[in-house]
This record gives structure tokens, C-alpha cells and sequence, in this order.
């Protein structure tokens, strides 16, 4: 994704909790390293307490930014990289434990590999979901707790 | 509170296949129903580190095992990894919206940056 803005605009979005909770969720974001806070998405969605407990683990001002990711119960690692471009600033967003994770679930359930009576027994209707259509699943509630 | 057993399995099940070893069993199992000796062939791994993924797998329900004379067998049972695939669909659905939330904040910024200088010169 890249912004038509220069790297130290979108690095004030990503790192200044008011500007934060206009665009991402409402939180107690520092840009320190080690600080702990929370996102609160609101209204509270379905399934879901709506907290996400994070704590600032990379710092690099404006360049690279990530933070713990701990809601739904999943232990994961957001992380921002900025690069300079001629039209602006190119974001990279990274939601780690998904990444390879994604490909590998669509190949397996796209058929390549894994027998289609396979899916066609354990993952019903799954391609039509995966068109993109559809309600937004319910997310579990959150199990973790923040890190001491 | 205790949480919902459908909840903990699906986290477990996220977990199960955050491990790329773990993955790749579960592609040999794809194959089809396997002891535990076949399984542990193509890794160099301990039987108990093989043991100890199956396990895991095991418990988030990914895959069922029956026990014939000495050996174990292991069989894919794919039904939680559609609960992980609406996870990280429901995710990317949740980013990408964002990202776009983002590019509508600079934007809006930046004219309030330009009002705001052009009133003052």
C-alpha cells in the first residue's frame, strides 16, 4: 500500500494514540519500547470482548514499528514497515502467524494436495465463503492475558 | 469464566497450524490414513518430537488416531481448519478495511494542514 504522504505523516498515524483511534481503535498507544497497552474496538463486536492486549516491541522512527498482538485468544506480532517512494510513503503490514499460513490454506483447501473428498467432506461451502461474501465470522474471545 | 470449548479448539487449532512442521504433516495425512512410523520418515526427528506434534494436532482436532496391534494410526480431520481459515480471512477483511481507514485519515490531515496555513498567510 503506499500513501501519497511523506513517511513522517504516516509514521505520526501509526504512533499517536489520537491519531490511532480515529483510523485503527481507541487505545493507551506510547511509541516506547516495552509499553503495554490495549486496543478497544467499539461497539464490542459478536463473539468477541473487544480487547486487544499489545506491547510495543520495535521502535524506529519513521520506519519501522511493531507490537504483541494477544486478542482472540491468539498470540500473534503486528508489524509496520515505512520506505520512502517517489509518490509517498509504501506501508507494509505485516499480522504475523498468518502470513504463510494463509497460502498454505488456500493451496490445501483450493484442492492442490489434499484430495478433494477430503474437502469435500470436512470443508463444505468453504469456496463460496471464500469469495468474500458473507457475514464476519465470530471471533473467540480472547484467552490470553497481557504480558507481565 | 471457562471459556467455550468450540473457542478453545479453535485457538488451539491456529496454533496446531502456526507450525510449518505441523503442516506438513498434516500434508502427508492428506495422502491418507499413516502409522506413526511412516509419518516420523521424511522428518529428521526424534519419534518423540514426531510424537509430541501429533499430539498437538491431536488436541486441536485436526487429526484422529486408532490404534491397530502395536501401531498407531493417524488420519486427517480437516473440519477446525475451517474455523482457522474464517480467523484469517476475518483478519485480512479487518486490515484491509483499516489500511483504507488510514489513507482517509493522511488525506483528511493533510487538507486540515492546508486550510489551516492558507488561513494564516
Amino acid at each position: 500500500m503506499t500513501y501519497p504522504h511523506p513517511p513522517e505523516k504516516v509514521w505520526r498515524a501509526l504512533t499517536d494514540s489520537q491519531a490511532i483511534a480515529q483510523w485503527l481503535m481507541k487505545n493507551d498507544f506510547k511509541a516506547e519500547l516495552g509499553h503495554k497497552f490495549q486496543f478497544h474496538l467499539e461497539p464490542k463486536p459478536r463473539g468477541w470482548t473487544g480487547v486487544v492486549d499489545c506491547e510495543v516491541l520495535e521502535v524506529d522512527p519513521p520506519r519501522r514499528l511493531a507490537y504483541s498482538w494477544c486478542g482472540s485468544g491468539i498470540d500473534t506480532v503486528v508489524r509496520w514497515t515505512l520506505e520512502p517512494a517517489a509518490e509517498g510513503t509504501r506501508v507494509r503490514l505485516e499480522h504475523n502467524g498468518f502470513r504463510g499460513m494463509r497460502g498454505w490454506m488456500v493451496s490445501r483447501m483450493l484442492g492442490k494436495g489434499w484430495s478433494s473428498r477430503i474437502l469435500a467432506k470436512n470443508i463444505p461451502e468453504l469456496l463460496s465463503r471464500w469469495s468474500g461474501e458473507g457475514a464476519v465470522p465470530d471471533v473467540p474471545e480472547a484467552h490470553c492475558t497481557t504480558r507481565k | 469464566m471457562k471459556p467455550k470449548l468450540s473457542m478453545l479448539s479453535s485457538r488451539d487449532a491456529f496454533a496446531a497450524v502456526g507450525d510449518p512442521t505441523r503442516r506438513r504433516v498434516l500434508d502427508l495425512l492428506a495422502q491418507g490414513e499413516l502409522p506413526v512410523r511412516r509419518i516420523a520418515a521424511p522428518f529428521a526427528m526424534s519419534r518423540p518430537a514426531i510424537s509430541q506434534h501429533l499430539r498437538i494436532l491431536r488436541d486441536a482436532r485436526l487429526v484422529r488416531v486408532r490404534r491397530a496391534g502395536r501401531e498407531h494410526y493417524y488420519r486427517l480431520h480437516a473440519r477446525p481448519l475451517r474455523e482457522v481459515y474464517d480467523w484469517v480471512s476475518h483478519y485480512e477483511r479487518f486490515w484491509k478495511g483499516k489500511l483504507k481507514a488510514l489513507g482517509s485519515f493522511l488525506d483528511r490531515e493533510e487538507r486540515r494542514e492546508r486550510d489551516k496555513s492558507g488561513g494564516q498567510a
